[in-house]
């Protein structure tokens, strides 16, 4: 009985943690423990929620108890709770991080309105994750949209308002183009309910086929710019690499790919796998994936700051995930759906650690990394158990994803998405390993001066660690995920309402 | 700071030493005793015929019994054998902040109990292979399978590993960061166990990787600029190889659905040419880490400036588990099931014969290369390491013979696991007698050394042994080795297509330059003059020595009694694979080495060895000048390497602005892009 509720109950636990968050002096003693404690009692219903869904099975959700049509609906299968177990932890460990590190961002009287935002960024995360509503859908991202602007843009700086400006333009574009697919899609089905929507989808198809084309492009290309897919990425580098760490670790750790699973939620939930293997949009998803994949470390070779370049590896990686999803076979979801975890955690330990270093010694440019292993070993270590993840050595996590790709992408006979992966792996190791290599074996004359080893703080040496370890474990056990994502599958590949 | 450490850590070690007056010295001996011990038992209880059973023991039940037959069943022992040096590194390293003494001792120890751990697997090893798995990890669980092939390779890097760590503690007296070249060194030995041990691919290409980032460390040990350069090359080479064997991993599940090592030769049939593909993305992989030409390039650099323990274990094993590598793929993958063929011109064979072909011609290329290049240097450790890249073209060749000739390999894979492990006892012991030369002299360059056996008498005898050895003189390991080759690329051009016996003519070749170099190299450290600044020089330093002259005890011993490693391992490992059983009886079992052929053969190239070095040195052959554009690294890979690079910087630097500034124009062209498509589909 009680367990039917949790979804509401997380999100109404850190909506009105949100809420109330101001309310508190950042200097009082409660803070710190009110912040920590929200995320962890949420975490704990997560896991909850995940292992009553483990057991039964999945479940719907209907707000107000009106009807599936008519009101709000949630749809928990095994794969949504654990991503959103996924999030909330993941934003915990951001969250401890920043306790320590946002404080040379903003001042200390603000930082109440940053953690507002980023409780409220997570209750749209996880809002965005479990509905099953397509204008609800549209009303958690509106608020994600907002909320994700504000965590750049409360550092008062220059770049920082500019960069958010541009990313709350674009977004809007982004948002808007969606809600036109949305609106265009009820116009024909007269749902808007993705459960009801794809009942009708298919006599609906036969009658107005190009509505839905153009519908499709409009969501598509939305959620393509949200997403940040090559070329429509262009808000990502400045936006990620002028935020505060723990925003940037949250913004391209789980936000981008929050939107690649509403990708994948309306195109095989709701449109339906017969219709998109019929017009065959998948395979423009897996040109769009394969361009984003070669260019984003393309681009990212070039960089010479170490937060622009792990912003562009992420465009890189979102084109992995996308790969996945293109490819549209099981095996592809699987390895679509396995990487945006996997990548969310390697991501964050890669922003968290850049944000160590640029905290305690204030380098953010990759050729002065000499000699940082001595000074900061756990740091770097954490950055090269995740780097070697990107790369793709078998023990982390990444590794499992290309694994899981190219299996998908022999299946569907283009063992060419295979060749594109490996390139990519390689030019990683170009912009990964010159960093790692220069932290650990190279002398920096800065060594004379250095009296005390790895001084950042326990709070934000303790996400580091931890996130390390979960990239190896995820990486060792990858069934850990995948199980989960194969017991979810049917709800992707046939969408019983 | 970091001088009262120093000096925390030497009060230490005299405080140890007062204890227990030379403990390092001590235990070594004590060490290397038990291992003697070990091996002559185990030589004896194998003659005996106590082998393949738990030991019989007259009492059953004893406790001698028991133990006996718990060892002979304890299954996860690979586990336990990967597990002890991976986990004894850090630990290592840890002591070693407080005591050198301690800490050598302990990797000395622990190197020692690994290698006793894969003693103990050999019982259940003669019974049928020892086979465990793990599952869940990785996705696919791990396999372990160690037949008598993975074992006699074990033992060997054992053997290697075990004589590295006694010769280690002097020769790093003159290094610093020593905590990390051990802490990687052990890494490094558990990942070779890994990839010796493993029963499929995929258990195989995990710890292929570990062990690549973890020997990395160990090449860029010194941080000069030319290691970091080596290294560079090293590891960019290495993580390009370990791509090309993930997709041919991809490739052979995609097809077949196993990765295990099975005979797949009636699967791969089916397929059709990507099978080529693939076969070719395996040869490019472990070739790269063989040393094969053309993507030999790393070693060269790799080799020489590594520290002499790393270079040893490096021209000793690690390149050899790229030959494993291929060696394994060849009697696995490319073989067909024995119920499946008909004898030796079962169209089954077809794609071992090509592969075959084709690896026995990149042998022959990558030894006379090797060979020609070796007697170009004048630098020790750089020598050596063109010798290793020759010696590797003879083993790949052998593959090559192997799999070549299919149903009647067994020749060429007795000559390429006999050259295996001849060679990892005679490099290595050449690399630790330059270790030595350059430990007191502090000069690698072999024409401004001379006449240092009058300093350095043993590690000259020592030197000889080995070079006895590597150039096949017989009552000598390599003969041994050599002589099997031989057959086998006879074998080739008599079974086979008649271009090989040019392939036989170029083998006989590069044994004579083999010759002239190493005379060369001889010649030029030990004897002659001695040169004024080295009159001073310090001797021979116990422990080193120890180290070099077990492995030339090995040495001499393998050459003399060369039936054992033939008759208990070499054979009955070619027995379980498909090859003709009566081929096997009649050519490979009690096998004539001393024959007046063979000797003959080898007086004759002596002969032509000596008499090429002389007129090297009279007419100046060995220091010819190259063309730079012949230098594949300056010519091919760097370009290409900074090509990647240099585009990247370009594109970003032009495009990225005009990206971002035109952001909107982009989203709209990308929808009208995807409208287009769509619509146009209607």
């Amino acid at each position: 009985m009680i367990s039917n509720h949790l979804p509401v109950y997380i999100l109404i636990l850190l909506l009105i943690s949100a809420v109330t968050t101001p309310a508190i002096k950042p200097s009082s003693k409660k803070f710190r423990p009110k912040l920590v404690g929200t995320l962890t009692i949420a975490s704990l219903l997560a896991l909850t929620m995940f292992i009553v869904v483990w057991t039964n099975g999945p479940f719907y959700y209907n707000f107000g108890n009106w009807d599936s049509v008519i009101g709000i609906e949630f749809f928990v299968d095994e794969y949504t709770s654990l991503f959103v177990l996924a999030v909330l932890l993941i934003s915990l460990l951001i969250i401890i991080f920043s306790l320590e590190d946002i404080l040379h961002d903003i001042p200390k009287e603000k930082t109440p309105h940053y953690y507002t935002l980023m409780l409220l960024m997570v209750f749209s995360m996880l809002g965005m994750i479990m509905t099953n509503d397509l204008f609800n859908l549209y009303v958690f991202m509106e608020i994600l949209s907002l909320t994700s602007c504000g965590v750049i843009s409360i550092k008062r700086n220059k770049a920082n308002i500019m960069a958010s400006f541009k990313y709350l333009m674009l977004g809007t574009i982004g948002s808007v183009s969606i809600l036109l697919g949305i609106a265009m899609l009820y116009m024909v089905t007269g749902h808007l309910n993705m459960g009801a929507t794809s009942q009708t989808i298919s006599s609906v198809w036969q009658m107005y086929p190009r509505n839905i084309l153009i519908s499709l492009s409009f969501i598509l290309t939305g959620l393509g710019l949200k997403a940040a897919i090559f070329p429509l990425h262009v808000w990502l580098p400045d936006a990620h690499s002028a935020a505060p760490t723990p925003s940037s670790a949250i913004l391209s750790g789980i936000v981008i790919k929050i939107y690649a699973f509403s990708m994948i939620k309306i195109l095989f939930r709701v449109i339906g796998i017969d219709i998109i293997k019929a017009i065959s949009i998948n395979e423009y998803l897996t040109y769009f994936a394969v361009i984003s994949i070669v260019m984003g470390s393309v681009f990212a070779i070039g960089q010479k700051d170490i937060k622009r370049l792990l912003a562009y590896s992420s465009v890189s990686q979102i084109g992995y995930v996308f790969l996945g999803i293109g490819i549209a076979t099981e095996m592809g979801l699987v390895a679509g759906m396995y990487h945006i975890i996997a990548h969310a955690m390697m991501k964050s330990t890669l922003f968290l650690s850049a944000g160590a270093v640029i905290y305690r010694t204030g380098i953010r440019k990759v050729n002065e990394f000499d000699g940082l292993g001595y000074e900061l070993p756990l740091t770097l270590g954490a950055f090269s158990i995740a780097a070697l993840g990107m790369i793709g050595i078998p023990g982390v996590n990444g590794f499992m994803s290309k694994w899981y790709l190219g299996l998908a992408a022999f299946e569907i006979g283009k063992p060419i998405f295979i060749i594109f992966i490996l390139i990519s792996s390689f030019l990683n190791a170009v912009y990964f390993l010159p960093i790692v290599i220069s932290a650990f074996l190279k002398e920096s004359n800065r060594r004379e001066q250095i009296m005390i080893r790895d001084d950042i703080p326990f709070t934000m040496k303790a996400p580091l660690v931890v996130l390390g370890a979960a990239c190896i474990v995820t990486g060792l056990f990858p069934n850990i995920i995948v199980n989960v994502i194969q017991r979810a599958l049917p709800t992707f590949m046939t969408f019983v309402f | 700071m970091k001088k009262k450490m120093k000096k925390a850590k030497q009060k230490f070690d005299q405080l140890i030493l007062k204890i227990f007056p030379d403990i390092f010295c001590v235990n070594c001996v004590l060490v290397f005793v038990i291992y003697l011990m070990i091996i002559l038992l185990v030589g004896i209880a194998t003659t005996i015929g106590l082998g393949g059973g738990p030991l019989s023991l007259s009492n059953p039940d004893s406790f001698l019994s028991k133990i006996g037959s718990f060892i002979s069943s304890f299954e996860a022992l690979p586990l336990i054998i990967i597990l002890l040096p991976i986990l004894g590194g850090p630990l290592e390293a840890i002591i070693g902040k407080k005591s050198s003494i301690l800490r050598d001792t302990l990797v000395v120890n622990t190197t020692f109990i690994t290698f006793i751990l894969i003693v103990l697997m050999y019982p259940q090893v003669m019974r049928g292979g020892l086979s465990f798995s793990l599952p869940g990890v990785l996705g696919f669980g791990l396999n372990f399978n160690v037949d008598i092939l993975s074992y006699i390779l074990a033992i060997t890097s054992g053997i290697l590993w075990l004589f590295v760590s006694i010769y280690a503690h002097d020769y790093m007296d003159h290094e610093k960061h020593q905590n990390r070249f051990f802490l990687w060194k052990s890494i490094t030995f558990g990942g070779v166990l890994g990839t010796l041990m493993a029963g499929d691919l995929f258990t195989m290409f995990l710890f292929f990787e570990i062990m690549t980032f973890s020997s990395y460390v160990l090449v860029a040990h010194n941080q000069s600029n030319e290691s970091m350069l080596a290294g560079n090359s090293y590891i960019f080479i290495g993580v390009v190889g370990g791509l090309s064997i993930l997709l041919g991993m991809l490739m052979l599940y995609a097809y077949t659905g196993t990765l295990e090592f099975v005979p797949l030769a009636s699967q791969l049939a089916a397929i059709g040419w990507p099978k080529y593909i693939m076969v070719g993305l395996f040869v490019i992989g472990f070739g790269i880490k063989a040393g094969m030409l053309p993507l030999h390039i790393w070693l060269p650099k790799a080799h020489p400036v590594a520290p002499t323990p790393a270079s040893a274990l490096l021209s000793g094993i690690l390149i050899k588990i790229g030959a494993y590598g291929l060696l394994r793929l060849t009697i696995s993958v490319f073989m067909p099931n024995p119920q499946e063929i008909t004898g030796f011109l079962d169209p089954l064979w077809d794609v071992s014969r090509n592969l075959g072909v084709m690896i026995i011609w990149a042998g022959i290329i990558t030894m006379a290369v090797g060979a020609f290049l070796a007697l170009q240097q004048c630098e020790m450790k750089k020598l050596l390491a063109y010798s290793s890249i020759s010696q590797i073209g003879y083993i790949i060749m052998g593959v090559g013979v192997t799999a070549y000739l299919g149903y009647m390999g067994a020749m060429g894979y007795a000559g390429t696991l006999y050259h295996i492990i001849n060679h990892a006892f005679f490099k290595s012991l050449l690399f630790m007698v330059a270790g030595v030369v350059f430990y007191q002299t502090n000069e690698l360059n072999m024409f401004k050394l001379g006449g240092l056996w009058k300093k350095l008498p043993l590690t000259a005898l020592l030197c000889l042994i080995a070079i006895m050895g590597i150039i096949g003189m017989p009552l000598f390991n390599g003969f041994i080795s050599k002589s099997l080759l031989h057959h086998g690329i006879v074998e080739a051009y008599e079974y086979g297509h008649a271009s090989f016996k040019y392939a036989e003519l170029i083998f006989r070749i590069v044994s004579i330059g083999t010759v002239a170099y190493y005379m060369k190299f001889f010649i030029s450290v030990f004897l002659g003059e001695l040169p004024e600044k080295f009159k001073n020089i310090g001797g021979e330093k116990g422990m080193m020595d120890l180290a070099m002259g077990g492995l030339a005890l090995l040495i001499i011993a393998i050459g003399h009694v060369p039936h054992f490693l033939m008759d208990r391992f070499i054979i009955p490992s070619a027995r379980a694979l498909t090859y003709d059983p009566a081929f096997i009886k009649k050519y490979l079992v009690d096998i004539e080495f001393f024959t007046y052929s063979e000797i003959s053969g080898m007086f004759w190239i002596f002969v032509f060895g000596i008499l090429l070095y002389i007129a090297g040195t009279r007419f100046k052959l060995f220091q010819l000048t190259f063309y730079e554009c012949l230098d594949i690294d300056k010519g091919l890979y760097k370009p290409m390497y900074n090509g990647v690079v240099s585009i990247s910087r370009k594109f970003t630097e032009k495009f990225e602005d005009k990206i971002i500034n035109n952001d909107v124009v982009i989203y709209s062209a990308i929808l009208m892009v995807i409208m287009f498509f769509l619509l146009w589909f209607t």
